[in-house]
């Protein structure tokens, strides 16, 4: 009895403050207060510049840097100088979409085919082609424009610059994003279960239909996506391969515009880019629920922890 | 499933990669019906042999045939012979139930058909209840089970199992066991069982082939594998054995006679007509301790190294005086007598179960291969 009462004592008594100071730097159990500071800290030092950006796209002044009250003036109530009404800023931002949609259409089925490939392939060679399709990651990008510059002015002259050029130029680099995130899914798939399903009689085409393609619908989403906001982002390649007026992006726009007359269309602009992104991401985070519901928790949260590594990836591009 | 049906056959079965030779010219022969196993190290061939039955493998010489006909060209998807695997490779995006009506589907059943045969097979493998989960959402007996209906259901004449029970806990594994042999013998389809745990090769097998290096080292019943194995390597991975090596000097119709040191041993008779270094083998079990000082035929003197209490029995291992290591257990039968390091005892060594193996390699060789490892 005496024991308990002593124990019971002992807990309730509230230690000095230094002893618990000492307490909690050796307590693996705790709260880790030190890293999680540092962690708010990054998400402040990253996320304000965005807000900031997104609160003068709001502006009813002419100023980027001063607040002057609030406005949709710079979205579409402006005649003249809004996105919607300016025609350079309007061009700019459907030349921006074209390119990601049609990027995203092709690089995505071709990257896949590619990952299979490249999984599948054993034999003479296939080391060699696996370090080159990874190579476009590590490639300086502006080596990477100055090449397909190159090509489209001579081999592939009949093509020329412009829209086609530049949609094949981000094909070209988004593709191996596409590879390293369809075969990091192939892994975790394993071939046991294309072994099974040719082994309970599923011809080959079969395989790919009913086990393969659902279960790398994840990994196809994520794709997309990411193929979608590399391309959205992207401005020496598209810089380098454009054509003209017509051909100009939302990044370019926005880079030749911010050395003449910035108004703060521009950042209206970024945040109609932003929103687009958000949304598809938003919109990838629920079809992976619902496609990866049941299957156990931990592949709902590989699959988003992939498409936020590819969109790190694609912003550091 | 009718009887005599699931007749396999390897005829002269070879596999390489690059230079290694993974399966190197198997013949064999499992009649219908039968369960048989293929007991062996990690890396000795067993795997390939059962990944080349199902067709995921291209042979590079020989046939497989199937009652008969040879199916060796024939792609997994048309062969009639379905695996168990060790990963289970249970779809994690459809149910339980789709799972195992999987297969149904390409033999075109129809919807009545179909329900029922997919619920027969769910109570054979005592899953009912639980079609509408995600194999997720199973444990891994369960999930286990699931595997198994799934290439039940399809009523082959030959299934084919790696490692079934490889990643369940001892207890599970069985409870499975017996479950298996249950299962195959209700519905007598031939079992092809790839392992490297020794238990469950005994326990369920009507028939073990012990493999290494591509090869079939012995294939009999269980019990000639543990009673007569006619290597070392039989010998050490089928169950403990003390193998010591000694000189033959006759061997003829009455037995063979064996020098150890200075000492001369009888042996039962043996098949191999052997002269010179050989080995001399004997269960721990078969070997008995007396009282010091015992004399008579195939006795030595000993002194005790190391007891190991194991529950059921103590293992007791004895230095001869010769310098070789004999292993005994002594059974935990109530009287046995407790044995302690230095003490001084006579090792029996009862002819009858001393059998004579060549020496065809180091023992310490042996010893390593036959360490079980987790997968092969």
């Amino acid at each position: 009895m005496t024991d308990t009462t002593a124990l019971e004592r002992g807990i309730g008594a509230a230690p000095t403050r230094a002893r618990r100071r000492r307490f909690q730097w050796r307590d693996p159990w705790g709260h880790p207060r030190g890293l999680a500071l540092v962690t708010w800290i990054y998400i402040l030092w990253s996320i304000v510049p965005v807000l900031l950006a997104i609160r003068f796209a709001f502006n009813s002044g002419r100023s980027r840097s001063a607040a002057q009250g609030w406005s949709l003036r710079w979205f579409w109530k402006d005649p003249n100088l809004s996105v919607f009404h300016d025609p350079t800023l309007s061009s700019a931002l459907q030349q921006s979409l074209t390119l990601a949609f049609f990027a995203m259409l092709i690089a995505t089925p071709l990257g896949v085919a590619l990952a299979l490939g490249l999984q599948r392939w054993r034999g003479p060679g296939s080391g060699t082609a696996n370090v080159l399709t990874l190579l476009p990651l590590v490639t300086p990008e502006l080596v990477f424009a100055v090449g397909l510059f190159l090509l489209f002015t001579t081999a592939f002259k009949v093509l020329g610059l412009g829209t086609t050029a530049q949609v094949i130029g981000h094909v070209t680099f988004s593709m191996s994003f596409v590879v390293v995130i369809v075969r990091g899914r192939l892994a975790t798939i394993g071939g046991d279960l294309e072994e099974a399903a040719a082994d309970l009689g599923a011809p080959p085409w079969d395989v790919v239909r009913r086990i393969l393609v659902p279960l790398l619908l994840p990994a196809i989403a994520a794709s997309l996506l990411i193929v979608f906001a590399l391309s959205i982002d992207d401005f020496v390649v598209s810089q380098y391969l454009a054509s003209g007026a017509d051909t100009t992006t939302v990044p370019m726009r926005i880079y030749a515009q911010a050395r003449a007359a910035p108004t703060p269309a521009l950042n209206a602009l970024a945040t109609i880019m932003l929103t687009v992104t958000l949304l598809a991401l938003g919109l990838a985070y629920l079809v992976f629920r619902l496609m990866t519901r049941g299957e156990g928790g931990g592949s709902a949260i590989g699959q988003l922890a992939g498409i936020e590594a590819g969109i790190d990836a694609g912003g550091s591009k | 499933m009718s009887a005599g049906r699931g007749d396999i056959k390897l005829d002269g079965l070879v596999k390489r990669y690059g230079e290694v030779v993974a399966v190197n010219g198997i013949d064999l022969d499992v009649p219908g019906g039968e369960f048989f196993t293929m007991l062996g190290p990690s890396g000795c061939g067993k795997t390939t042999t059962l990944r080349l039955i199902a067709g995921f493998e291209r042979p590079d010489e020989g046939g497989i045939l199937l009652d008969g006909v040879d199916m060796s060209r024939t792609p997994p998807h048309r062969r009639n012979v379905n695996t168990v695997f060790q990963s289970y490779a249970l779809f994690p995006h459809r149910t339980v139930e789709d799972n195992v009506g999987f297969g149904l589907r390409y033999q075109k059943v129809s919807k009545a058909e179909h329900a029922r045969r997919v619920g027969e097979a769910m109570e054979l493998v005592r899953l009912s209840g639980l079609g509408h989960r995600k194999p997720g959402q199973l444990s891994g007996g369960q999930q286990q089970r699931v595997a198994l209906a799934r290439a039940l259901v399809l009523e082959p004449p030959v299934l084919l199992l790696d490692e079934p029970l490889g990643a369940l806990d001892a207890r599970l594994r069985l409870d499975l066991q017996v479950e298996l042999k249950r299962i195959q013998e209700t519905l007598e389809v031939t079992f092809i069982y790839v392992t490297h745990d020794q238990d469950e090769a005994l326990t369920m097998s009507d028939r073990v082939a012990v493999m290494r290096d591509g090869n079939i080292e012995q294939c009999g019943p269980p019990q000639e594998l543990y009673e007569e194995p006619s290597t070392a390597f039989v010998a050490n991975f089928l169950g403990a054995s003390n193998l010591v090596p000694v000189q033959a000097v006759a061997n003829g119709a009455g037995g063979a006679q064996l020098t150890l040191g200075s000492f001369t041993l009888q042996a039962a008779e043996s098949s191999a007509d052997l002269r010179g270094d050989a080995l001399a083998m004997i269960r721990p079990e078969r070997v008995r301790l007396e009282p010091h000082g015992t004399t008579g035929e195939n006795r030595m003197p000993g002194m005790v190294e190391e007891v190991v209490y194991l529950g059921f029995h103590q293992d007791v291992r004895v230095r001869l005086a010769t310098g070789a290591l004999i292993r005994v257990d002594v059974p935990n039968d109530g009287d046995a007598i407790e044995y302690e390091q230095g003490n001084a005892v006579a090792v029996h060594l009862p002819p009858r179960y001393l059998r004579v193996l060549a020496a065809d390699e180091p023992p310490a060789a042996i010893e390593q291969a036959a360490v079980p490892a987790e997968a092969s």
